[in-house]
């Protein structure tokens, strides 16, 4: 989620930064609080950092964000500047500033603020148009700049990198979004599919839509109090997402959880906050990040080099993704990750080889930078990939078909009747992880799925063992035949990579962890199904009537090893991380506790109803 | 299971302290030699013993036997047990006691054949034996033999040597003066190690029969060799090992108590032999019957045999103490002061060692001391975690009250229910049984007696009922009985009750009183505290001895006794039942089809709906022994 790069981000810098000198900063660069005035005449704070040494041109380096450009104050410097260390010690003359209407600038904050394509007056402004105006003050009133600006920023200052570029003020040179916040009813931070991210944005919100008068350093107090040490019994005890806005919780005082709640459709407010359709014409490297393990913006990594990619295909675009959580490529050290051990520091990498080398290049002309277009670290094999655009050329669909007794095989079956059934009751959802945890479980896309497989609400199709190593690259499709006795239902659909019985564990494993047949989530998505043929027009089922349910898992890159097994589970909840569907067709924001039905599913593999996974193979 | 406590025994010397122990074993060496014998028994077989014996010889001393099918080891006369310098057993060696410590027939070095939980036989004749008549030789040759002894003998053991214990006492020796069976093996059909209610405990039988149930041709000293299980994950191997039929290919023929397990489908006359209460008649010695509240082995003998020979000896002098301790944790393997997640503020094994057990034996043994201090009932009660001492067991003012399950999912010590036709379903699935403990591991963790049931009740296949938070303390103290109504979509199911504490979302251990317990700091708001689960197999319900299939959606009372319980569930807590249909894979699988489990095949295993009424009429309860203040 957004928030949690804000405490993440203070980490990253903390190990990033660690064996820097504390007063590195402050010894090397001046720093400047002002504020700027758009062409609305807002103004918007901004802190920037100018190295003391005078003898050099120097580009701009711009992150732009929602959490606070502090310290705040001319002699308040922080332990580090930039996107990494190595940025830090090259110099640049760092520019840190806080977005329209949060914190120290004035003017009014609006969720994802939308794109305004032709803008006719100067009341028009949007995020493309604050940084052009920002871009416009900078070259003019700071010196010894080169007259080069790049911008980066992870998560939702990532959002703001990517909002710089329709429009773009001619002297951006390199934009580098990371887990940037792209598409929130698709497949970012507040809904996957149109399911709503209950835990993570209900804990977010308490936090960052606050109320402000003017400019402040510091928000006030969150909205509530929760403290809960059980967010599982937490959400089942709240039970309604309209519950979250009685007295206790939001009463209605945040505006954006307002409008994550009445807007529970893909219609024109998220379709105004889908910066995609206006990544075409691009002509300014990219370098977009993202993390495999990403709770919060893998979507929107993957989903931004492809719209710009597409639209812009001429551009220079370039995708990295790695082995990372939410903004983990920023951290000093990523080695290991839940029960994955990748064999050498892969964030370390990401600095020194891609980070540093792309905006050495494209604002300083220094250097080569010669990093493929894609360049990808492949999990189950740990190791970096380049390709020359992604998904890879050699990458195909093939159809993994769910069979009797739980089989999952590239052969249809072709019976008459085949089908499994289970019962999703709202009131026993399934858990998204295994044990009790106050937040959310920041390693559940790799845990081990053994939890769930034993449930009687979860059904699995596995392959036999495999007898060649299997390389998925791409983008996966579920396609599921269904039928429920209620009016709709969540799918989550999870490929999975079965270890085999001989599998060891590393030394120093906890009591009940065992890499034997260990179960690891290697993707996971959930489509709520009343979108399934439309995000935008919400349809019924009807009731014992199969209906085809088909969507996008992000993508991959992993390596299922020969003597592993690939398995796929599907199930009708995913809790709390999402909210519960009352498995009745309705507005579910204005659900009540009565309104939540006990569902029979089925899901089909006859000769007709062939539910399948269509995984992303590498020749 | 038994595996364990053997296994136990080597790990007691990793949790007593080092540098202690070394003293005490240098002081065990310069003050007792050792002396290993064929003690001959009536029928010509002799058995193997070792005397560890002061050489003090200023005064008489008096003999504790423990009788084990775990082996006496090690052996050579001069291998000192670690169990006599690196546990509390110490204790008995600085009070001068004669330990001596022998290999029951056919086991390990001791000549004969053995017979799992051989039965006793009130009438023997001649050269006819048992364990009893076992004892009553060693006893015999020890006091005429052994150097310096006082012609009063003790006996302990526990589990399996519990059993022998109990046994001992049947012999009627004159010089055997005191018994302390401790988690004894008691019933192996309706509560102790292999069945309970007669469902089988196939994970706890099946890993340790491998090994143990293994032929002996000839004397050994080595214990004989498991099977390896090809997992880390016993959920995962014991499903896909599927129906019994399988396991027992796995443990090919030569183990032959296997055999008889499937040989004896129900409580017949083979059990009845092997039922310890049936036979405790006429006992003489003084009786300490000791037991874990938490014991996932024996919990249930501790409890009956203390009952059976309160019922049938009304002049025995006979004690029980029941504490909250894993199966032989009073022992000296754990310190008592949490079980799993769940903390007692106090060191209950030391308490129950200094202040009664060896009391106790001083006392009978010594003539040395008091018996006074100990109670008649010395148990402790969890939640409150004090002990209560009580002149009988159940207290004398428990009441029995019903609490009522409810449509909304509550408890109610009133029947509200109006309406007809209430009830609560779930599809118990024979291919997802609901696990009895989280996490994959792959050896029973004994732990699971008070773990967390969250994850249970949040299955589909898992009930849950719970009072509103309790305005005021109530202690339970004796029996539960589970009276579910009921009604199904096949011809058999098992029924599991769960008994749970939940602690207030807020709670938190103050280390200042309770210690750091495990260590693993597991958030214990809203924990949801096991403090009592049994299971019936349905088709057992009316009669062990026969059993009856349930006919289909036909309305049918399941009522049957938990082991007793003793804990307080403190104001702020709520009182919450689970109910289910699998314990996996503590309790092998029903397959829901009225047949003789042992000879079902894969194919016999079926889904069913389950429904539990809690309507005016059809009201499905549990009685609670409830103390009143």
């Amino acid at each position: 989620m957004k928030k949690i790069i804000t405490g993440f981000c203070i980490l990253a810098a903390t190990s990033s930064f660690a064996q820097d000198q504390n007063n590195f900063v402050k010894e090397n660069y001046t720093k400047i609080d002002t504020t700027i005035t758009m062409r609305d005449g807002i103004k918007l704070y901004t802190v920037i950092y100018i190295p003391k040494d005078e003898t050099q041109l120097y580009p701009f380096l711009m992150e732009r964000t929602p959490y606070s450009a502090g310290p705040y104050g001319k002699d308040n410097y922080p332990r580090g500047i930039g996107p990494n260390s190595e940025l830090m010690k090259e110099k640049y003359i760092f520019v840190n500033q806080d977005v329209r209407g949060r914190y120290m600038s004035e003017g009014v904050n609006l969720e994802v603020t939308p794109y305004i394509a032709d803008k006719k007056t100067k009341k028009e402004v949007d995020e493309s148009s604050d940084t052009f105006d920002t871009i416009d003050w900078l070259l003019k009133n700071i010196k010894n700049n080169n007259g080069r600006v790049g911008l980066a920023g992870i998560s939702y200052p990532g959002f703001y990198a990517t909002a710089c570029l329709p429009g773009a003020h001619p002297a951006i040179k390199a934009v580098s979004p990371q887990a940037p916040v792209t598409d929130e009813f698709i497949g970012d931070d507040a809904n996957h599919n149109g399911a709503f991210f209950l835990l993570d944005n209900f804990s977010f919100m308490n936090f960052f839509d606050l109320e402000r008068n003017g400019p402040v350093k510091n928000y006030a107090k969150p909205v509530f109090t929760s403290g809960t040490k059980d967010v599982y019994q937490f959400y089942l005890k709240m039970a309604t997402v309209k519950n979250t806005n009685s007295e206790k919780y939001y009463n209605h005082k945040s505006v954006i959880w307002n409008e994550y709640l009445q807007h529970d459709t893909y219609d024109a407010y998220w379709k105004a906050r889908n910066i995609r359709p206006h990544l075409k014409n691009i002509n300014i490297p990219v370098l977009v990040v993202g993390g495999w393990f990403d709770a919060e913006d893998l979507f929107g990594a993957l989903h931004t080099y492809e719209a710009i990619e597409k639209q812009s295909p001429n551009n220079n675009n370039r995708l990295v993704m790695g082995p990372w959580t939410h903004g983990a490529w920023a951290s000093g050290e990523w080695t290991k990750f839940a029960t994955h051990e990748f064999g050498s520091n892969t964030s370390k990498y990401f600095q020194d080889s891609l980070e540093t080398k792309f905006f050495n290049y494209y604002l300083k002309d220094k250097g080569n930078f010669t990093a493929s277009e894609a360049t990808i670290f492949e999990t189950g094999s740990n190791q970096w990939k380049n390709y020359d655009v992604w998904p890879p050329k050699n990458s195909s669909p093939v159809e993994y078909y769910f069979n009797n007794e739980n089989k999952l095989s590239t052969k249809k079956e072709n019976n008459k009747i085949g089908f499994d059934e289970y019962l999703s009751d709202p009131n026993k959802p399934v858990p998204y992880t295994n044990g009790i945890f106050g937040r959310r479980n920041n390693e559940y896309m790799a845990e081990d799925q053994r939890f769930a497989a034993i449930r009687p609400d979860v059904v699995i199709f596995e392959s036999e063992v495999l007898t060649d190593d299997i390389v998925l690259a791409g983008r996966i499709n579920a396609d599921l035949f269904v039928s429920t006795t209620g009016t709709d239902a969540d799918f989550i659909v999870k490929l999975i990579d079965v270890l085999p019985d001989t599998a060891s564990n590393p030394k120093g494993s906890p009591r009940g962890f065992s890499m034997a047949g260990l179960q690891r989530l290697v993707r996971a998505e959930v489509m709520r199904g009343k979108f399934r043929n439309d995000p935008a027009k919400p349809e019924a089922f009807v009731s014992g009537k199969i209906s085809e349910v088909k969507f996008d898992l992000n993508d991959v890159a992993h390596e299922f090893k020969k003597g592993h097994k690939i398995m796929v589970q599907v199930q009708s909840s995913w809790f709390p991380l999402i909210d519960r569907n009352p498995q009745k067709f309705m507005r579910i924001p204005e659900a009540t506790e009565k309104d939540f039905e006990k569902a029979t599913i089925k899901i089909y593999h006859d000769a007709v109803n062939a539910s399948k996974i269509v995984l992303p193979v590498l020749k | 299971m038994k595996k364990y406590f053997a296994l136990g025994c080597f790990l007691v010397f990793i949790i007593t302290g080092l540098t202690a122990q070394n003293t005490d074993s240098i002081w065990v060496r310069e003050n007792y030699y050792k002396i290993e014998r064929m003690l001959p028994m009536r029928d010509g077989s002799k058995l193997f013993t070792a005397f560890y014996i002061p050489k003090d010889s200023s005064e008489k001393h008096p003999i504790l036997l423990n009788r084990t099918p775990y082996s006496c080891s090690p052996y050579g006369e001069n291998e000192f047990s670690g169990r006599v310098y690196g546990t509390y057993w110490i204790n008995y060696l600085k009070e001068g006691y004669i330990i001596a410590v022998q290999d029951v027939r056919g086991k390990f070095m001791s000549e004969g054949d053995f017979v799992d939980v051989r039965p006793f036989n009130p009438n023997k004749k001649g050269k006819e034996f048992d364990e009893a008549s076992d004892t009553y030789d060693a006893i015999e040759w020890m006091i005429n033999n052994i150097p310096g002894n006082n012609k009063r003998v003790g006996c302990f053991g526990i589990s399996y040597p519990g059993f022998y214990a109990t046994m001992a006492a049947l012999s009627n020796h004159p010089a055997l003066k005191a018994v302390s069976p401790q988690a004894p093996v008691t019933d192996w059909f309706q509560g102790d190690d292999f069945h309970h209610n007669g469902a089988l405990f196939i994970m706890d039988g099946f890993g340790f029969y491998t090994g143990f149930g293994k032929p002996r041709p000839k004397p050994v000293k080595e214990f004989a060799a498991g099977y390896q299980i090809p997992s880390q994950d016993n959920y995962d191997f014991y499903l896909k090992t599927g129906a019994l039929k399988n396991f027992a290919k796995i443990m090919g023929d030569s183990i032959a108590f296997w055999k008889d397990l499937y040989d004896h489908p129900n409580y017949d006359d083979w059990w009845k032999a092997r039922n310890a209460r049936n036979f405790v008649t006429n006992v003489k010695p003084a009786m300490l019957v000791v037991g874990g509240l938490f014991d996932a082995e024996d919990c249930f003998g501790a409890w009956n045999l203390y009952k059976a020979i309160e019922e049938k000896n009304k002049n025995t002098d006979n004690r029980l103490v029941m504490g909250p301790w894993f199966h032989g944790g009073w022992g000296g393997r754990a310190d008592g002061t949490f079980m799993g997640n769940v903390r007692f503020g106090k060191k209950t094994s030391e308490y129950y060692q200094k202040n009664i057990e060896i009391p106790f034996f001083n006392f009978y043994l010594k003539l040395k001391g008091t018996v006074r201090d100990i109670a008649e009932a010395n148990i402790f009660f969890t939640g409150e975690n004090e002990w209560r001492r009580l002149n009988e067991w159940p207290a004398k003012n428990v009441e029995y009250k019903s609490i009522f399950l409810t449509a909304d999912g509550k408890l109610s010590f009133e029947n509200k229910n109006v309406k007809t036709n209430s009830f609560s379903e779930y599809i118990s699935d024979p291919a997802h049984p609901v696990p009895y403990t989280e996490d994959v591991h792959l050896g029973r963790t004994r732990e699971y007696m008070t773990d967390d049931q969250r994850f249970a009740s949040r299955r589909t296949d898992v009930l849950t009922f719970s009072t509103d938070v309790l305005t005021e303390d109530i202690t339970l103290g004796g029996p539960l009985v589970a009276d579910l109504v009921t009604s199904i979509s096949t011809t058999d199911a098992d029924f599991v009750v769960k008994l749970i504490d939940v602690f207030p979302d807020e709670f938190k251990y103050d280390e200042a009183t309770f210690g750091k317990g495990n260590g693993l700091n597991y958030p214990m708001g809203g924990y949801q505290m096991l403090v009592r689960g049994e299971i019936m197999r349905g088709k057992f319900r009316n009669s062990f001895e026969k059993p009856e299939a349930f006919t289909p959606n036909k309305i049918t009372e399941v009522k049957y006794a938990l082991p007793d319980v003793a804990h307080t569930f403190k104001k702020g807590h709520k009182l919450m039942i689970q109910i289910q249909s699998s314990w996996f894979p503590l309790a092998d699988r029903n397959p829901q089809k009225f047949i003789d489990i042992y000879k079902a095949d894969d194919s016999d295993f079926q889904k069913a709906t389950i429904k539990i009424y809690h309507d005016a009429v059809n009201a499905s309860k549990i009685v609670l022994p409830v103390l009143k203040n």
